[in-house]
């Protein structure tokens, strides 16, 4: 038995009538990295958003490291170790870079009631997580995220769930509207993240970058997992693609 | 550590110092109303030597704490994204409130003090409660709260202003709008609570944690909700603050003036919003600064004060507020556009 660090178990999401997921099960191993791949509208983001206590599943249980779990909102996924990028990077573009990753866990210093912010300490690690994803050395912490280019959001999104050490990082579509040498640097990073002990689920359109990394492909139709095993070298795009769209053979 | 009330004198400040220090001043949001507020006051003094007297100067702060202590608490509310235009009705409502208590022996002036502020605290939730679980935009929801609210004080009045003169003497007179004199400064304690509020603000917005959840919840909720912040209970407690200070100024007006008028704060709630956003607080939310605020209430106190001293009749006020108004948010605009690319 391999030790999942996720396991959800039959889970059913109902949007009024429209059946959004139908009894999924969907897991990832320690240092696992898993393509997420579907549609439109074959359940990805509903299935991430369960995860991430952005929505509720109808029915069904996850289990973190193999404890029955409780996804009420997104406190409750952060405070169990998973962390969601999402495609617009889910910044606040009129706050700093520093005070975008210190949102909602803002150190704090001096008396507890007074609840003052430790801008200090924000900055300083603000700057030396900025040059571990390779844009530290133009861009100072106090930028605001508006002037920053697609790439550089991403870095910053991508940098914050560094630092707050997530055990799974979910990244939800994060190569798109990058450039070649941004798509290159998240690429890296999710090679980066497996190493460093992570596990990461990736979903993409674009096949090929998922082929890049991943460890193991996963492909939702219609609110189902139709495919849960692809081995990426074992496999070719034009079949995968094939299980996507589900013409052809049938997983 | 915010500086509530930001002297003229800091304009010559970084002078001394270096250059990049005169430039940040003059790319930060509050320069543009500084610089208005410097150049009012000169034109008016230039105009009019009695602008700068004592009497003048100590009558324009009384009315203009009153005010702004609303504009405070607004500036935080639309930081966060909404704005309420039921404000100046419980301005009118919680004094005749109170004195409608007091006068008819149900409790003392404290009690009934604490009881109308409790209830603006109620009328708040129910502002943000209907934003928040009903998701309805809070221009509507506020619209129909200054109407039911303004609605209730003139029919419990029938429209008559309530008996205040027997607040001689109480000691809640005397802490919130007692006055004495420094020098020949005739000076209400009511300018000691609008300095608190805007030192307790300023601090919450710029230094707390609180104040990122407050630009976070109205610069991208989305993102905000993402990050753990409770979205709606930022949004709920700034209702409740705002209604509860539009309050709190309406008793400090009612009992300095001797009169509770169930009509008096009609159409503050415009000009409050017009204060905070001429100081640099973003319509929309997500960038909001108490500093600039402060400025924006005394750019329109100035220039009502002002106008009329210098003899310009006094119904054509609006004339230059809506100038003032349309001028800064061209400022606020040309600066936006010049930071976003990237100078």
């Amino acid at each position: 038995m391999v030790d999942f660090l996720v396991r959800m178990e039959r889970i059913n999401k109902l949007f009024g009538r429209v059946q959004a997921l139908e009894d999924v099960n969907f897991n990832v191993a320690r240092q696992e990295i898993v393509g997420l791949l579907g549609d439109n509208g074959a359940g990805k983001s509903t299935l991430i958003k369960v995860l991430s206590g952005a929505l509720q599943a109808t029915s069904g249980d996850i289990y973190v490291r193999g404890r029955k779990a409780q996804i009420r909102n997104a406190s409750d996924a952060i405070a169990l170790g998973i962390e969601t990028i999402y495609q617009d990077s889910a910044l606040v573009t009129q706050l700093s870079i520093a005070r975008n990753l210190f949102l909602g866990r803002e150190p704090i210093k001096g008396p507890r009631f007074l609840n003052r912010m430790d801008t200090a300490l924000m900055e300083r690690v603000a700057g030396e997580l900025l040059k571990r994803v390779g844009i530290g050395k133009t861009i100072p912490a106090t930028t605001p995220i508006s002037s920053l280019s697609g790439g550089e959001r991403q870095a910053v999104a991508i940098a914050r769930a560094m630092h707050f050490d997530s055990d799974l990082i979910i990244l939800d579509e994060p190569t798109n509207n990058l450039g070649v040498a941004e798509t290159q640097g998240v690429l890296r990073f999710v090679r980066n993240a497996r190493d460093s002990g992570h596990s990461c689920i990736l979903i993409a359109h674009n096949i090929h970058h998922v082929f890049q990394v991943v460890d193991r492909i996963v492909v939702m139709r219609r609110g189902r997992v139709v495919a849960d095993d692809i081995d990426p070298n074992k496999t070719s795009v034009a079949e995968v693609e094939q299980v996507i769209t589900g013409e052809g053979l049938s997983v | 550590m915010v500086d509530a009330a930001p002297a003229p004198d800091q304009l010559d400040l970084p002078k001394a110092q270096s250059g990049l220090a005169l430039r940040k001043l003059i790319s930060a949001p509050e320069f543009g109303p500084l610089v208005l507020v410097v150049l009012e006051i000169a034109v008016f003094t230039a105009f009019s030597p009695e602008f700068l007297s004592v009497l003048n100067i100590s009558n324009t702060l009384t009315f203009t704490v009153e005010l702004g202590l609303i504009a405070l608490a607004m500036t935080l509310l639309m930081t966060a994204g909404e704005f309420d235009l039921s404000v100046g009705s419980l301005f009118g409502f919680a004094p005749v409130m109170m004195w409608t208590l007091y006068n008819a022996g149900l409790t003392s002036l404290g009690v009934a003090f604490v009881v109308s502020l409790a209830v603006a605290a109620g009328i708040g939730l129910v502002n943000g409660l209907f934003v928040t679980r009903l998701k309805i935009p809070s221009f509507l929801v506020t619209l129909g709260m200054l109407l039911v609210v303004r609605g209730t004080a003139l029919f419990v009045t029938d429209g008559f202003p309530q008996r205040t003169w027997s607040a001689g003497g109480q000691w809640l007179a005397k802490t919130l709008v007692g006055d004495f004199y420094i020098g020949p400064f005739r000076v209400y304690a009511s300018i000691f609570w609008f300095a608190a509020a805007a030192i307790v603000l300023g601090y919450v917005l710029t230094q707390s944690k609180y104040g990122n959840w407050i630009q976070a919840t109205g610069g991208n909720p989305t993102a905000a909700r993402a990050r753990g912040v409770n979205v709606d209970g930022v949004k709920l407690a700034l209702f409740v603050l705002t209604a509860v200070m539009s309050a709190f100024a309406g008793v400090i007006s009612s009992i300095r003036t001797s009169a509770a008028n169930p009509n008096s704060g009609s159409g503050y709630e415009l000009e409050v919003i017009a204060m905070v956003v001429i100081g640099g607080t973003a319509l929309t939310g997500g960038r909001g600064t108490i500093i600039g605020t402060v400025l924006g209430i005394f750019i329109l106190r100035v220039m009502r004060n002002g106008i009329v001293m210098i003899g310009v009749p006094g119904l054509a006020y609006n004339i230059f507020i809506g100038a003032i108004i349309l001028g800064m948010m061209a400022l606020h605009s040309w600066l936006e556009r010049r930071h976003q690319t990237g100078t």
